[in-house]
């Protein structure tokens, strides 16, 4: 080509690659800058999470932001390089990660006294460490000599309920091929497994596979318009939001979905598929009474029997303690009650973070034998005991034992003897 | 008469000449006119021009990278990060600077080999083989210094190999590496050495020597072509506006190059390093990789040091010791310089040969 020619086509192309350019830095998003309070350092995440759900009043956006909790870039607009130093994928809850997102002191591995160690109680708890479960199992098939807890699914360190040190060991892989089996098949619901890829199996791992809630397709259903909706996820959150207001098939995610055969070292997902909340809630083979159908497990199961109390204990029969006459009472006594005076009280705390329950200074609760506060359930003036659901804030009035015909024996306190004559219809 | 008339004709010529400007270094580097032979396209690939306007864009984009970038810990890897996603074209500046250096490496490289196979290094023009060898080392490790002023995790490794390799050098290592390290292991200080090494230790003494360079090109003749033979008319010539046109074409081509890359490829760019977790896969900058297959091979002061320098000091003492006639100067694959031919050759397909490996691996 002359050079006459050339240089002006030259020119042109040069021209044509500066305004393709110029369009694509035009039409470019705006970069949305968030300085959090806590952190005082702007973050850009926003620019395509613009419309994501608060994660909850207690961790306003606007204090903690993003990157405090989630890790990841706060400067890049780089799908990769912002999410390439995420701390635990979208759930900085994982207990892989937790101490480092989650804890601190004045976060969430504060001390005991202030009802702010939360990571350590979960860790400790039987949730996280399956100690009772991998036991039985491991004493069962001659894998150890006794029931004692000797393995859990991380190395963890602590006491026992008899207040002796104790110290879980990280399960090592199994040899025997039934343990093999059984850590394959069986090892499915602790909160460090991910769940099952199929409906109602689906939740998240960590503090967020309680607090998040997921529905039985996995789908999300925010405003985020990064995450796909509709789009089935095998730990996905329906929304970006953490809850205390948790429903009864959050639970269900793990528990009442079907049976282990230890013989064939399998679980057998429960095949019935009910359409009502008397039969989903609880197995077929299980009885229960009406207010464990029309409450949620939150409203009787006490944070320490759900998180755990710092304790190791050995299975789930030795964390959980509350029983019918912790709110019912018995043939001779009322329930225990006290009245919140502090305004710090850990009643008032917990329910300002669920604000479907009304509670104030002054007003009157019902305390487990351990002395933890049931915060949605009050002794109102007339002397009647009334329980909000934690979940859709309906009340409900507690009907009590002392004056009422039952024909309970004083040592006689467990559901099952409950269920004899309370027992719904199925 | 006459003979004083032409003295004195002599004498007003020579002092009109000294009385009239001296021509600037654009006219030096531009006469009037040239012979076209030496500025055929095919002769030469323009591949020193482009050098040079490669190295120019480099000097802009890194003046405008300034303006933002901070040699320090948190800032290094933050700063670049606000530079190419927040400053408006930022990250086009960027984009520039880094396609500009690589293209610089590839041409200066190719532009050796050119050299090598038309004879270009010969005498008159050793001297100026020379100083071209120092400016290929030195844009080698402007490239290296530019690469580890990302201070990402990408470049961790490389920095950790390339710094302790100054190490193991004899005596004079653990001074070198003081130099460019400024401590016992890479850190803060690590990060001012680089920057002032890649700006006043490297970028500024290149300049210089490319200034030089080219200076030289013509002190010498031009660029390097067959001598002419007796009884052969004279050759075609080029204007000096040819000639800047060509330079022009050349450079519009270019910049449409650079820009379509910086956009359309970004350079990469990782989390800041952190040597106390480097990557799992040792990763060089791709014009080293051949560096770091030799190292596999045994010895890093050997593979690592030593070969390298030979080569580079074979090469330097070539046009002295080994070819030392100007026979073939300036023609392509002439028959009197098969030995640096079967050189150039061989030193390029081994290079290139490590590198696929390395890259491949």
């Amino acid at each position: 080509m002359k050079l006459r020619l050339a240089l002006p086509a030259a020119a042109v192309v040069l021209a044509l690659v500066l305004g393709w350019v110029a369009w694509r830095t035009v039409t470019a998003p705006r970069p949305v800058a968030l300085t959090p309070s806590l952190t005082g350092q702007t973050e850009y995440c926003l620019t395509c999470h613009q419309g994501i759900e608060q994660i909850s009043a207690a961790h306003p956006t606007s204090v903690f932001g993003c990157v405090r909790c989630h890790g990841g870039e706060p400067l890049a607009l780089d799908k990769t390089l912002a999410h390439s130093t995420l701390r635990g994928g979208a759930n900085p809850s994982d207990l892989a990660v937790v101490q480092q997102n989650c804890g601190g002191a004045a976060c969430h591995s504060g001390t005991a006294a202030d009802q702010n160690d939360h990571i350590a109680r979960v860790m400790t708890s039987v949730q996280a460490t399956y100690a009772g479960a991998i036991a039985n199992v491991y004493y069962a098939f001659g894998a150890q000599p006794d029931l004692a807890t000797r393995f859990g699914i991380f190395a963890v360190a602590g006491v026992d309920p008899a207040g002796q040190p104790h110290a879980l060991a990280a399960l090592p892989p199994a040899i025997q091929p039934v343990l093999q089996k059984f850590q394959i098949n069986c090892l499915t619901c602790h909160l460090s497994a991910p769940a099952k890829n199929s409906a109602g199996f689906r939740r998240l791992t960590g503090c967020a596979g309680c607090h998040s809630l997921s529905n039985a397709a996995g789908t999300y259903t925010g405003t985020d318009p990064t995450l796909a909706r509709n789009q089935p996820g095998q730990t996905q959150a329906q929304t970006h939001t953490l809850t205390t207001a948790i429903p009864y098939n959050q639970c269900n995610a793990c528990h009442n979905r079907g049976n282990y055969d230890l013989r064939t070292m399998t679980f057998n997902v429960r095949t019935d598929q009910p359409t009502d909340r008397l039969h989903d809630y609880y197995q077929p083979i299980a009885q229960c009474t009406k207010c464990e159908v029309e409450l949620d497990c939150v409203d009787c199961h006490t944070a320490d029997e759900a998180m755990g109390d710092g304790t190791l204990h050995p299975n789930e029969a030795s964390i959980q303690y509350v029983e019918c006459r912790t709110c019912h009472g018995t043939l001779t006594q009322p329930p225990q009650t006290k009245t919140i005076t502090d305004p710090n009280d850990i009643a008032l705390r917990r329910a300002a973070l669920n604000t479907t329950v009304p509670l104030k200074l002054g007003d009157t609760i019902v305390v487990t034998s351990k002395g933890e506060p049931l915060w949605s359930v009050q002794r109102l003036p007339d002397g009647s005991y009334r329980q909000v659901s934690k979940v859709t804030g309906a009340t409900y009035t507690i009907p009590q034992v002392l004056g009422s015909k039952c024909l309970q024996k004083p040592d006689e306190q467990a559901s099952s003897y409950c269920h004899a004559c309370h027992a719904v219809q199925r | 008469m006459v003979t004083n008339n032409t003295t004195e004709l002599v004498q007003i010529s020579h002092n009109e000449a000294c009385m009239s400007p001296r021509p600037s270094f654009f006219s030096h580097l531009h006469p009037p006119t040239l012979p076209a032979r030496e500025a055929r396209f095919r002769h030469t690939f323009g591949l020193g021009g482009i050098a040079l306007f490669v190295f120019l864009v480099l000097c802009l984009t890194g003046a405008l990278e300034l303006f933002y970038y901070e040699p320090s810990l948190t800032g290094a890897n933050a700063s670049l990060q606000t530079l190419t996603f927040l400053v408006p074209l930022g990250g086009l500046v960027r984009g520039l600077h880094y396609w500009a250096a690589q293209l610089l490496v590839a041409t200066v490289g190719l532009h050796l080999l050119r050299v090598m196979l038309t004879g270009a290094y010969k005498l008159p023009r050793r001297f100026n083989w020379l100083l071209g060898l120092g400016l290929l080392v030195g844009v080698l490790l402007l490239d290296f210094t530019g690469y580890a002023l990302r201070w990402d995790t990408h470049i961790s490794w490389a920095l950790l190999v390339g710094t302790n390799l100054l190490k193991t050098i004899p005596v004079v290592g653990p001074v070198l590496y003081g130099m460019v390290v400024g401590g016992p292991e890479l850190g803060a200080s690590s990060l001012i050495r680089l920057y002032a090494w890649h700006i006043f230790g490297l970028a500024v003494p290149v300049f210089i020597v490319i200034a030089w360079h080219l200076f030289r090109v013509r002190r010498d003749g031009g660029i390097a072509h067959p001598s002419a033979t007796a009884g052969e008319p004279a050759p075609a010539r080029l204007t000096r506006a040819e000639l800047v046109q060509r330079e022009g074409l050349a450079a519009l081509v270019v910049s449409a190059g650079l820009v379509l890359l910086a956009a359309a490829a970004p350079p990469a760019l990782g989390p800041a390093a952190d040597f106390a977790a480097l990557p799992v896969r040792p990763t060089a900058p791709w014009f080293f990789i051949w560096v770091q297959e030799l190292l596999r091979l045994g010895e890093p002061v050997v593979w690592g040091v030593l070969v390298p320098a030979g080569i580079l000091a074979v090469l330097a003492l070539w046009p002295y010791i080994v070819d030392r006639r100007p026979d073939g100067a300036g023609q392509w694959f002439s028959r009197h310089g098969r030995a640096t031919q079967w050189l150039a050759l061989g030193l390029a397909a081994i290079l290139v040969g490590l590198t696929l490996r390395g890259a491949l691996r």
